[in-house]
């Protein structure tokens, strides 16, 4: 997958998200949009829904994906922060690095 | 109807469940370590150990690639070996904990996706009363159990956002393979300390399964329900 469709589909998963919350806390569909953590738009069960969306919509393309595996839980800098570096961390994982 | 896995279904309490769920016209899938005799137009058997992750991974994938969701998750996999305490093999304690509390860890974390796609998701977990009554000659059994209760209540606050319960069953004595190695003498015993001094059926746990599963027991979650009046 490339860089392009990694973030279509965190932004599709976005908009799933979005259908189950009220109209004042929709959540932005924008690579800057901060996700979890300071001034993130999402609690610890909305990041874990999102994450979970996004393994479904990869199994749905026969990509099996583990997005919070220990790397992912102990990193420095969460990769679950905002959008962009949640691509950057989905596409490291399926790149296999 | 409703599409319902449960884990060690090929013989004993799981095959009883098995059978009562597809009775009521339920879609039933069922895993153990090996095949099962038996057949149903409604059953679909899966060979998996619950407490091998990649198997209880492929378990998932295969009925979410045919048959997208499930309603109910009973995690009925479990073994039970009865040893003082000083003579326990450490082999069969890590299996125990193994199969008891990862097993149903795993097959938890991984219904999630396939819960969620449910009007009335339900998580199962069986515990026993070994628990409350600290049964003698079941350290490994009793506390893997116990933490199988402790991972039922957390799970009922954190998968509550996902509209899934998750309760659990402590079943008191019934005559199935799990108590099989286990004197009738201490059998006696152990029924005369309940409340009803009766051993249970199978029949009395499927009546719990029925509950919990009902949609109007949306509001129940995080209980565990002993039967025979042991609290």
């Amino acid at each position: 997958m490339t860089h392009d469709e990694i973030q279509s589909l965190v932004f599709a998963a976005l908009e799933l998200t979005n259908q189950s919350r009220e109209d004042d806390a929709q959540v932005p569909i924008s690579p800057e949009t901060a996700l979890f953590g300071k001034q993130g738009h999402l609690d610890s069960m909305g990041l874990v829904a999102l994450l979970i969306d996004i393994e479904d919509m990869l199994l749905d393309q026969d990509i099996q994906v583990s997005l919070s595996d220990e790397r992912a839980m102990s990193a420095a800098n969460s990769p679950f922060k905002n959008v962009s570096s949640l691509v950057e961390h989905i596409d490291k994982l399926l790149s296999g690095e | 109807m409703q599409q319902i896995l449960v884990t060690g279904a090929s013989r004993g309490l799981g095959l009883s469940m098995v059978e009562h769920l597809l009775a009521q016209g339920n879609i039933v899938f069922g895993c153990a370590r090996g095949q099962s005799a038996f057949s149903h137009k409604n059953y679909h058997h899966f060979e998996a150990d619950v407490s091998n992750e990649e198997d209880v991974s492929n378990l998932f994938i295969q009925i979410r690639k045919s048959f997208k969701y499930i309603d109910v998750l009973i995690n009925n996999a479990g073994v039970a070996r009865m040893n003082a305490f000083a003579l326990t093999p450490f082999k069969n304690m890590r299996e125990t904990i193994d199969v008891n509390y990862a097993g149903t860890f795993m097959c938890c974390q991984k219904a999630i996706s396939l819960l969620r796609k449910s009007a009335n998701p339900r998580i199962i977990n069986m515990s026993t009363v070994a628990v409350p009554m600290n049964l003698e000659g079941e350290a490994a059994y009793a506390a893997s159990k116990s933490a199988v209760e402790s991972l039922t209540r957390v799970l009922a606050k954190e998968l509550s956002s996902f509209n899934i319960t998750c309760n659990a069953i402590g079943p008191s004595p019934i005559a199935t393979d799990l108590i099989r190695g286990v004197g009738e003498e201490k059998i006696a015993r152990l029924v005369k300390q309940q409340a009803i001094q009766k051993m249970a059926q199978p029949e009395d746990v499927l009546n719990l399964i029925d509950f919990f599963i009902k949609p109007q027991s949306k509001m129940i979650t995080g209980q565990i329900i002993y039967l025979g009046g042991i609290s």
